[in-house]
């Protein structure tokens, strides 16, 4: 264990290229242990490319990223990624306790079955979210918060200190989304810390601890107050500012 | 019942019937296993391209070995050789597909028919040379199987079943979710080659019973059908070993029955057993689709049903229901989903609304009155009013009854001088 608190994420001067086009150019961060920090840019901004960064899929150009203090490369497993419900396959012949337990699968040496400690770590994940009644559902029978909360539950399960979140809240309802900010703050109170891609400005700065503007280059990293600034989202979402003129000035209202 | 025995026990005491049980069984056990994650994948197609690749294969191992050493006809070298072809096509198509912008379906469908056609070339070629018979290689003959063949399919399937038993949890994982399987390190392409590699094994100990053509059927057909029965992988995969089996037996003494060849009897039984399955399933199949559809009580008859005893208050006879309920034909129905769901309570005078079928009620009333108001605020005759609203009171989703409200200025009464109910927060169900 790091008795000094070593950042959880550190990008350092990252960039990461395809062909002659930047998907990132010189972004640094430093995200901090137990904190709720959104991603946020328009379509193509490069918020995937950072996701995949963190998680040691891409090879930088430049730029170094440390998991706590450690090279990306060496931290594989420590960082859980918690997909797009687009990107899931909800046919898939799975049930709710099989994908809590898929959490466990690399920590099981390949010639061991899942220890009875296993599939306890896995309940117990599914009951930190709530999912414990629905275990022997099949995946695709859940609605889709409780989709959204099994695969948390699987990232619990992982004993990852980061998580990673692609879009949780895409194609939710208002209720559905609450329940799931609920468990992010939980996992947070845990001692998790946590990174969500997202896409909504309006809620923004209501979910976040902090907020990291993307546009290939980083646009801002701090508190929503901060980031969400007229000037700067005007900058970034060229064109499309009308929305945004309203926005702030209900955050000014607030 | 002699003629019965006959049937089912004759066929038995023939050794080509023994052998092609045992080797029919042992390959389609097998590829039912494989088959599961090759339909999970999407990959059906790949299946049919490595089964045609293979023949290339064949032909090459055959000849390396008969001109370098002079042994003919060689199992072993021949099973490497489609093993290599398959692994090539695969990268083949890899490449295709990831550095054009030709897309993966028309690079398999290119590059498996380029080395079919290479393979038949060569074959023809060197005929003189290679005693391949391309009809057999098509069509396949489980009931000529020869004792090598017999011992490599077996081999072949022990080993490619062991492998897919020990690394279970890891192809299960790369198949359901590839990002999360490589962000904690698995070597997701490594497992995506030894998956390809088991097919082919499969694949390629296949074709010599069933034939090029009908081998995919065998690979995807026991997988299918397992699919639309189980709801866990480890499952799926024994039923698919088990239907794979029950094809062979079947396909086999359909074969001797009817006088048939044996691949297209054994496949055609598998494909009448996934119809069957696929007709019976009992959550995903089309007859308890179909019953499922059936049960389903339109949300209008059950809104015209609590309006109705709303409006009567207290016990309501069948008659009333009856008189202005606007499909009565679904009424039975919807009145006993409804008594179960909790909404009505059933008494020998009738119906009565439970507590939630009150609230529910008075919801559907207040979406009626706010839409008779609106009719009338855009200038509906008073006649025409209620029977607009009544038909209108059904769309009240996505805050349709609240803009209403806001829009006419939370009006408290309707155009007929009545009290429109307030809203309330706790549906008993959503809209």
């Amino acid at each position: 264990m790091n008795t000094t608190k070593a950042p959880a994420i550190e990008v350092r001067h990252l960039t990461v290229s395809y062909g002659a086009r930047p998907a990132l150019l010189d972004v640094s961060v430093t995200i901090e242990q137990d904190q709720l920090v959104g991603v946020i840019g328009p379509n193509g901004s490069g918020k995937s490319t950072f996701i995949k960064a963190i998680l040691g899929f891409v090879k930088p150009d430049v730029g170094e990223i440390l998991i706590r203090g450690e090279d990306v490369q060496k931290a594989k497993g420590d960082v859980a990624y918690v997909p797009q419900r687009g990107a899931v396959d909800w046919d898939f012949p799975i049930t709710v306790r099989e994908v809590a337990l898929m959490g466990r699968y690399q920590r099981i040496p390949w010639y061991r079955n899942a220890s009875r400690a296993d599939r306890e770590a896995a309940m117990e994940a599914l009951a930190m979210v709530r999912m414990t009644d629905f275990a022997d559902r099949q995946i695709g029978q859940l609605s889709g918060g409780q989709q959204q909360r099994v695969f948390l539950a699987r990232a619990l399960a992982q004993g990852a200190d980061i998580l990673l979140l692609d879009e949780p809240f895409a194609g939710v309802d208002a209720a559905t989304e609450h329940a799931i900010l609920e468990v992010l703050e939980r996992a947070k109170a845990a001692g998790k810390t946590l990174v969500v891609v997202h896409h909504d400005l309006t809620t923004a700065a209501e979910y976040f601890d902090n907020l990291i503007l993307l546009k290939q280059r980083l646009y801002a990293f701090g508190p929503p107050a901060a980031v969400l600034h007229e000037e700067l989202l005007s900058q970034v979402y060229e064109g499309r500012l009308r929305v945004f003129a309203n926005l702030m000035a209900k955050e000014g209202a607030r | 019942m002699n003629f019965l025995a006959q049937a089912f026990w004759a066929p038995l005491t023939e050794t080509y019937f023994q052998k092609a049980l045992i080797g029919g069984c042992a390959v389609a056990l097998v590829s039912g296993v494989v088959g599961c994650l090759v339909v999970l994948r999407r990959m059906a197609f790949l299946g049919d391209a490595l089964s045609h690749a293979m023949i290339a294969g064949v032909a090459g191992g055959y000849l390396v070995m008969k001109l370098l050493f002079g042994i003919e006809a060689h199992a072993p070298s021949m099973l490497l050789g489609s093993l290599l072809a398959a692994v090539l096509t695969v990268a083949l198509i890899g490449l295709v597909s990831r550095v054009s912008r030709i897309k993966e379906d028309t690079a398999i469908g290119i590059m498996y028919t380029g080395v079919f056609a290479l393979g038949v070339v060569v074959v023809s070629m060197f005929r003189e040379y290679i005693h391949i018979d391309l009809m057999h290689f098509i069509m396949g003959d489980i009931l000529g199987v020869a004792d090598s063949d017999l011992w490599v399919s077996v081999l072949v399937c022990a080993t490619v079943l062991s492998v897919l038993v020990l690394f279970f949890r890891h192809f299960q994982l790369a198949t359901f979710d590839p990002v999360m399987a490589a962000s904690t390190g698995l070597p997701v392409l490594l497992l995506d080659y030894a998956l390809t590699s088991c097919v082919s094994l499969v694949v390629v100990s296949a074709v010599s019973m069933v034939g090029v053509i009908l081998v995919v059927g065998l690979l995807i057909t026991p997988a299918a059908t397992a699919y639309l029965l189980s709801d866990r992988l480890d499952r799926m995969m024994a039923l698919a070993a088990l239907f794979g089996v029950t094809s062979v037996i079947g396909g086999l003494y359909l074969c001797v029955w009817l006088d048939s060849a044996g691949g297209g009897a054994v496949m055609l039984f598998c494909t009448l057993q996934f119809l069957v399955v696929l007709a019976l399933a009992p959550r995903y199949g089309l007859l308890a689709r179909w019953l499922r559809l059936r049960r389903l009580v339109p949300q209008q008859v059950v809104e015209d049903v609590l309006i109705t005893a709303l409006r009567h208050e207290g016990d309501t006879p069948l008659s009333v229901f009856h008189q202005f309920v606007q499909q009565p034909a679904d009424l039975p129905r919807a009145l006993r989903q409804m008594v179960q769901d909790g909404l009505l309570s059933e008494s020998a005078d009738g119906y009565r609304l439970s507590e939630a079928g009150d609230k529910e009620a008075r919801q559907v009333l207040r979406a009626h009155r706010l839409w008779e108001s609106y009719l009338a605020s855009i200038g509906t005759p008073r006649e025409a009013l209620h029977p607009a609203a009544h038909r209108l009171e059904h769309i009240r989703g996505n805050g349709t009854v609240d803009y209403l409200a806001e829009k006419l200025g939370q009006p408290a009464l309707d155009p007929h001088g009545r009290k429109i109910p307030p809203r309330q927060k706790n549906n008993h169900r959503k809209p």
